[in-house]
């Protein structure tokens, strides 16, 4: 069995409670993997003091309680946990794969003809490009648990909103830099909101939360906003 | 025996604990008590488990009646503390008889308080933790009526002679007043702010009135990132200090998202995030830079104040007879 080969990593201080730690091979998959393992392996491990690990595209937060161990501590451990995936076997697990509708653009999507103009392509273009990726869900981020992932496959890179929206719905479909988003909760947001799913992600009365974790991969699929309400309230869920 | 505390007076408070630290993991924040020192010394006071769920009043007068003997401790910022009208120390142990109304008010030199029970409340949980994520919509928020269980009962204690107080507790409490210094250590991101960075430790700071759980505002003279570029969403860690407006520098509280994508200027220490949480709109904040070692020394000193009180209680609580409640929620190793 190949073993898997880590990215090289930049351990830096944040804070008295947390290690930031940051993949640098330049391969973004490479990176993504090597991040993704260390949170797991530390997770599994339990060491004494560790709090938890956040894992995202490049980077793992590491935090852990300042009573039990040290910062000094806490990085040691983090190269030990670096050379045991070195030893690890190069496994991807097996991925669930969810097909999202979406309403995109009016009421559901209002920064879609912004982001249009903004890439000098047509509206159609946009929903186009941004429904015809297999994404694959990078991390769990703010709020709530969305799903991270790279960004379609635009010209640019989409800039954020200059002022925030104080509120935008569960079930935001957005857009900002190079990444892609789904929002579970409303919440306040400056992404681009270029569509709306029916779907909900979230469910506070399931362990896990949301039905989907990094490394999942997913589709979107344009609806007519006709059909949006015959989905509504459905959860999210990953097809056979 | 089991009793009841009902609110009569709500003001703006919750039911909370130390936190979800499994929560990170998932993408919610942690949250839990803002000033975890105050908090957990709450507890300790009335021989709970640290960790166990507690009450957070933020700002406003707060009052509740008993339905049966219970020992509660207040404490957090200066404060008026009533038991049917007499009034009461704070950050002691205090015997409130059945029937009896526990008033808080004019919490001032400060923002929040803590009320801690004998035995501790009922309270539904999330990830194994029972403080409120306003953002998933899970949690305590206390309204006039709403009835809370407590675990246990306890007989009124009462110095037998005049009525003295019967607890005279040492414990060390945190400043008060509305000029607040924060220690701070350098962020991940502290080079791309170039010599702007330096404004943080020579500039003040005024407390915007949109703070609250999530993070600080702070209007002040602001460094300025000298980077550009498209910077991936990456974990911050709470007390994370970043300049996202021209207004503003925000800290991120224990409510923080736990993703974000600007750079990390600096990062309030474990202490520092305790003087925060008892920030009042209009207060000025001075950042003094430390660094991580130091913070370090420096909070395991304060959790060590905790343990010497803890270890008074415990004598006295066991010289009087009074039974260890348990029941709180242990920490998760991970």
């Amino acid at each position: 069995m190949p073993t898997f080969a880590p990215s090289p990593v930049d351990v830096f201080e944040s804070g008295d409670a947390a290690l930031r730690v940051v993949a640098k091979s330049g391969d973004s998959e490479r990176d993504w993997n090597t991040v993704h393992r260390l949170a797991e392996w530390l997770e599994m491990c339990g060491a004494e003091g560790l709090r938890g690990a956040v894992a995202t595209y490049d980077s793992v937060l590491v935090e852990f309680d300042v009573l039990a161990v040290s910062a000094r501590q806490m990085r040691a451990f983090v190269g030990l946990g670096m050379r045991q995936l070195a030893l690890s076997a190069d496994d991807d697990g097996s991925p669930r794969a969810f097909d999202v509708p979406v309403v995109y653009g009016g009421d559901f999507g209002p920064d879609l003809s912004d982001v249009a103009e903004q890439q000098g392509l047509s509206v159609d273009d946009v929903v186009r490009l941004h429904s015809s990726k297999t994404y694959i869900i990078r991390c769990l981020g703010a709020p709530a648990g969305s799903p991270m992932m790279d960004g379609p496959d635009f010209p640019l890179p989409v800039p954020r909103l200059k002022d925030p929206r104080l509120s935008v719905p569960a079930g935001a479909v957005s857009v900002a830099g190079r990444q892609a988003v789904i929002a579970p909760a409303v919440a306040p947001g400056g992404w681009r909101v270029i569509g709306q799913t029916p779907l909900a992600l979230l469910d506070i009365s399931r362990e896990p939360l949301v039905p989907y974790r990094p490394g999942d991969v997913l589709r979107f699929r344009p609806i007519p906003e006709e059909e949006f309400a015959a989905y509504a309230g459905r959860m999210m869920e990953a097809h056979a | 025996m089991k009793g009841q505390l009902i609110v009569r007076q709500a003001g703006n408070s919750v039911v909370t604990d130390l936190g979800r630290f499994r929560g990170p993991r998932y993408g919610l924040p942690v949250n839990g008590a803002l000033d975890q020192y105050s908090a957990r010394a709450a507890n300790i006071l009335v021989g709970n488990d640290e960790n166990a769920p507690l009450v957070e009043l933020t700002a406003l007068d707060f009052r509740m009646t008993v339905t049966t003997d219970v020992l509660i401790s207040v404490t957090g910022a200066p404060l008026t503390l009533t038991v049917s009208n007499r009034e009461c120390p704070l950050w002691q142990p205090v015997s409130v008889a059945a029937g009896e109304t526990v008033a808080i008010r004019g919490i001032h030199g400060g923002l929040r308080a803590y009320l801690a029970v004998h035995g501790s409340v009922d309270a539904p949980t999330l990830l194994g933790s029972c403080t409120p994520d306003t953002v998933v919509g899970f949690g305590l928020q206390l309204r006039e009526g709403m009835v809370l269980e407590t675990r246990c009962s306890l007989g009124p204690l009462r110095q037998p002679y005049f009525d003295m107080p019967l607890f005279r507790f040492g414990a060390e409490r945190p400043p008060v007043g509305h000029e607040l210094v924060v220690s701070v250590t350098d962020g991940p991101d502290f080079a791309e702010f170039g010599d702007s960075a330096n404004l943080l430790f020579t500039s003040e700071y005024r407390v915007s009135p949109r703070s609250n759980h999530i993070g600080l505002r702070l209007g002040g003279r602001l460094p300025e990132r000298t980077t550009t570029g498209e910077v991936l969403s990456r974990g911050v860690p709470v007390g994370a200090i970043e300049v996202p407006s021209r207004e503003e520098l925000l800290v991120l509280h224990r409510g923080r998202g736990v993703t974000a994508g600007y750079p990390v200027l600096a990062v309030a220490t474990s202490l520092g995030l305790d003087v925060l949480a008892q920030a009042r709109p209009g207060d000025t904040v001075h950042f003094v830079r430390t660094t991580v070692s130091e913070a370090t020394i420096a909070y395991r000193r304060s959790m060590l104040e905790l343990e010497t009180l803890r270890k008074s209680v415990g004598t006295a609580f066991g010289l009087l007879g009074i039974p260890s409640p348990g029941g709180g929620q242990d920490l998760p190793a991970a």
